[in-house]
């Protein structure tokens, strides 16, 4: 009974150095189970070392010791596998028998079985995917029980004299079994505990950083500007729950809230030398107020006490401004926020790096359809003014005609923000066009349709064909002295509408590689290929002084009756 | 009375340009000609010298400006340019003071501009526009066209009848064509050099120089033309490829 009392006592100093030891990062490759070498040289290394401790700490009785050594042995298997149990097993068996006594044999043999023992607990829960149950301090209390029956039974079987062992059994086999087994199951409770701390942490952790990406996705999309980063920071705020969460560009605060809002007001300059400091030299700055010193730039009475001052970085590292949290003077800074914030920044950097991107995408999009308008009017319209002027001399009625083609055709250019038409408003278009051109061109220009029905009601982007036919009078068969013709046809073709518009005057070539296009062109390829995707679009051929052909290809969509 | 003649590729284009010259009494002016290309207009202005052409700038294969640096300087008649809109043109006549009018014309500016014509007599200097070198040598053949590339002539040169060309056809072998350009004009602005009052001969296409008596000599072309080369210009060509 003395026994059991000082064996406890040896254990609880054992638990206390466990304990101390899960302080440390040392302790953290043992929270998981990862099977990676630096992970089991860890587990070797920590639990061999527990082993040995185990020994010393053992009480001398009779010529042998008893101990806790089994404890490092099972848990290093258990965590380890087999090879780290083994490994361990055999450091601390080794170990043991360099001390001597008629024991000696029996110990180093059981003690590497014991490691062994985990780690065969370790493998079989392993291969049925239980491996949360492996860190039940229930089953290291078990195994461990399991372990001390076997090493007294070995030491029953190995020792010598028989009689001997087996009044030593008599003695350590209860203290031992008892000792150990609550020992592993203490040891394991620290483990595992440790392990959901550290769990429950990053848990949180990640928590909190996904529901700021979640809540502040897409606001900063419309723009960096003060009524958006309004609601980032509120977000932020309220989330991370700071004392105040500021938004400054690199001039001027563009959001602040929290406390000292009254005082810290969006819009006006940024005062703060740290900020500046920040913003110079793209770097973090934290300014706890203990070891750096943190104060209020605009008012003395101002309560927050420290500041943390992130940079927002964009392309090339250029900072385009920054974002502050700050706790007031009574409160400190959890390191949660501390390594948020960052985190934080570069969240925010990149959405306002994606504002930019999409706001000068649109922007292009619409300058390129302005421009596409624009290039169709002056050339074109003088001409075909000089046309119809032309005509009214010879015949009014025809001119008449050839206004109301004329007006059409502007009518539907002016018309900037329709997206997309059917085919047969397209037709119509290209139909009003030509009754223009074929005027003009009236002795050298023939325009052949056949377009098949089925395709009328399909939507194409608005000035898809148009672009097309200009393209292959204006550099096509205006050209020609005489006899140009162009086809314009559609037809369909596993699922696909294929649109073609074909002159005869090859002039279009260019080189092989250099796949060029006007501008036109390129837009007419790019709008198709937004629509419906990269595999669709516009393609040029061109066989030179004879003919030259754009293709359209994009889905054919079923009609919904 | 001022002889004219009215360049344009469309056809209602020229049609009220004809009329509206023939609406204005100030000026007394006869279309003796209209041409729907360059090509023609070129052929139609050195047979019936005009005094004036109404040209348009926008044509098919050879524009009214590459038209222009083919008439010879000397017999240019006046040039009226007419276009619709040629924002880079525009301020070329403009900064020259040169004549134009736009499309869709009005009656009152064409008016004034055929008074200035009319009294402006000193010749426009063309340079400005037309010293480039030319890039496409309009031919006319038995009912058609030939624009050929000023690297495919072997010789040029003039007879009676007017100025003809030999040139390499894609097969290799040669062909003769008639051309409405002068020689002068060829050899201003092109690479092809004189070797005879009446010869040009492009110097790339040379194969053989054969020199004969009294100083004369031949050359033979790639294409097996032959052409002669006088004492005068002999001498010319033998600096030229350093015959010394």
């Amino acid at each position: 009974m003395e026994l059991i009392f000082s064996l406890l006592q040896q254990l609880s100093v054992y638990l206390v150095l466990a304990y101390l030891l899960s302080k440390t990062p040392l302790f953290m490759p043992l929270t998981m189970l990862s099977g990676r070498l630096s992970h089991r040289l860890a587990c070797y290394i920590i639990f061999s070392l527990f082993c040995v401790l185990g020994t010393y700490f053992g009480l001398a009785i009779e010529n042998a010791i008893a101990n806790t050594r089994a404890i490092g042995a099972v848990m290093g298997g258990l965590l380890g596998g087999p090879v780290v149990g083994f490994a361990v097993g055999l450091t601390g068996g080794i170990h043991r028998y360099s001390m001597g006594g008629f024991t000696d044999v029996a110990c180093a043999i059981s003690t590497t079985s014991e490691g062994l023992l985990g780690g065969l607990v370790h493998l079989y829960y392993m291969r049925r995917g239980l491996v949360e149950r492996i860190f039940n301090p229930f089953l290291a209390l078990l195994v461990l029980l399991v372990a001390e029956v076997m090493q007294m039974s070995i030491i029953l079987l190995v020792a010598e004299p028989y009689e001997q062992a087996l009044a030593l059994v008599k003695t350590i086999a209860l203290p031992m079994i008892i000792a150990n087994s609550l020992g592993a199951a203490l040891f394991m409770s620290i483990i595992q505990d440790r392990k959901t701390i550290y769990e429950k942490y990053s848990a949180s952790f990640s928590s909190k950083a996904l529901t700021i990406a979640e809540r502040t996705v897409g606001i900063l999309s419309s723009g960096f500007n003060q009524e958006n980063t309004q609601k980032v920071a509120q977000i932020i705020y309220e989330e991370t729950g700071v004392g105040a969460v500021s938004i400054t560009d690199r001039n001027k605060i563009m959001a602040f809230i929290g406390t000292g809002a009254d005082h810290h007001l969006p819009g006006t300059l940024i005062s703060s030398s740290h900020t500046k400091q920040a913003i110079e030299n793209g770097e973090l700055i934290f300014a706890d107020g203990y070891e750096v010193a943190y104060q209020c730039s605009i008012k003395n009475s101002c309560k927050l006490g420290a500041a943390l001052i992130i940079p927002l970085l964009g392309s090339e590292d250029q900072v385009l401004g920054t974002i502050k949290l700050y706790e007031p003077k009574q409160k400190l800074f959890s390191s949660m926020n501390l390594s948020l914030g960052e985190g934080l920044a570069k969240l925010l950097s990149n959405q306002i790096l994606n504002s930019r991107y999409l706001e000068q995408q649109t922007l292009l999009t619409q300058a390129e359809l302005r421009l596409l308008q624009a290039q169709v009017n002056p050339h074109f319209l003088f001409n075909a003014l000089n046309t119809i002027s032309a005509v009214i001399r010879q015949d009014p009625d025809k001119a008449r005609q050839l206004i109301q083609h004329l007006s059409q055709f502007f009518r539907r250019n002016l018309k900037h923000n329709i997206e997309s038409v059917t085919l047969q408003d397209e037709l119509k278009h290209i139909h009003a066009y030509l009754e223009i051109e074929l005027a003009r061109f009236s002795d050298r220009l023939t325009v052949n349709f056949s377009i098949d029905e089925t395709l009328l009601t399909q939507y194409v982007p608005t000035f898809t064909l148009q672009p097309l036919v200009e393209n292959a009078i204006k550099h096509g068969t205006s050209t020609q002295l005489e006899n140009g013709v162009i086809d314009v046809s559609g037809c369909l073709q596993n699922n696909i509408v294929i649109l073609k518009v074909v002159d005869n005057a090859g002039t279009y070539c260019l080189g092989d590689n250099e796949m060029q296009q006007g501008l036109g062109l390129q837009i007419v390829d790019k709008r198709l290929k937004n629509s419906f995707g990269e595999q669709y679009g516009l393609s040029m051929s061109c066989e030179q002084g004879v003919t030259t052909s754009a293709q359209i290809k994009f889905p054919f969509k079923e009609e919904l009756s | 009375m001022l002889k004219a003649i009215v360049i344009d590729d469309e056809q209602y284009a020229r049609d009220e340009l004809i009329a509206l010259i023939a609406e204005q009494k100030e000026v007394e002016i006869e279309v003796i000609a209209s041409c729907n290309n360059a090509i023609e207009g070129l052929k139609k202005v050195n047979q019936l010298k005009p005094d004036l052409i109404f040209l348009d700038i926008q044509m098919p294969q050879i524009t009214g400006i590459e038209m222009l640096g083919m008439l010879d300087p000397e017999t240019m008649p006046k040039v009226i340019f007419v276009t619709a809109f040629d924002e880079y043109a525009l301020q070329a006549f403009e900064d020259n003071a040169f004549d134009y009018i736009l499309k869709p014309v009005e009656p009152c500016r064409l008016r004034k501009t055929l008074q200035r014509v009319k009294y402006k007599m000193q010749q426009d200097n063309y340079q400005v526009l037309t010293d480039k070198p030319l890039s496409l040598i309009p031919c006319a053949g038995f009912n058609r066209y030939l624009l050929l590339k000023p690297s495919e002539i072997e010789i040029a040169y003039s007879d009676q009848s007017g100025v003809h060309i030999i040139s390499q056809q894609a097969d290799k072998s040669v062909a003769e064509t008639s051309c409405s350009l002068s020689l002068k004009i060829l050899e201003e602005k092109t690479e092809l050099l004189r070797c005879h009052r009446q010869y040009l001969i492009n110097p790339n296409m040379i194969r053989e120089i054969r020199l004969l008596d009294n100083s004369l000599a031949e050359i033979v072309t790639a294409g097996g033309a032959v052409a002669p080369v006088s004492r005068r210009y002999l001498k010319m060509l033998k600096d030229r490829f350093q015959l010394h």
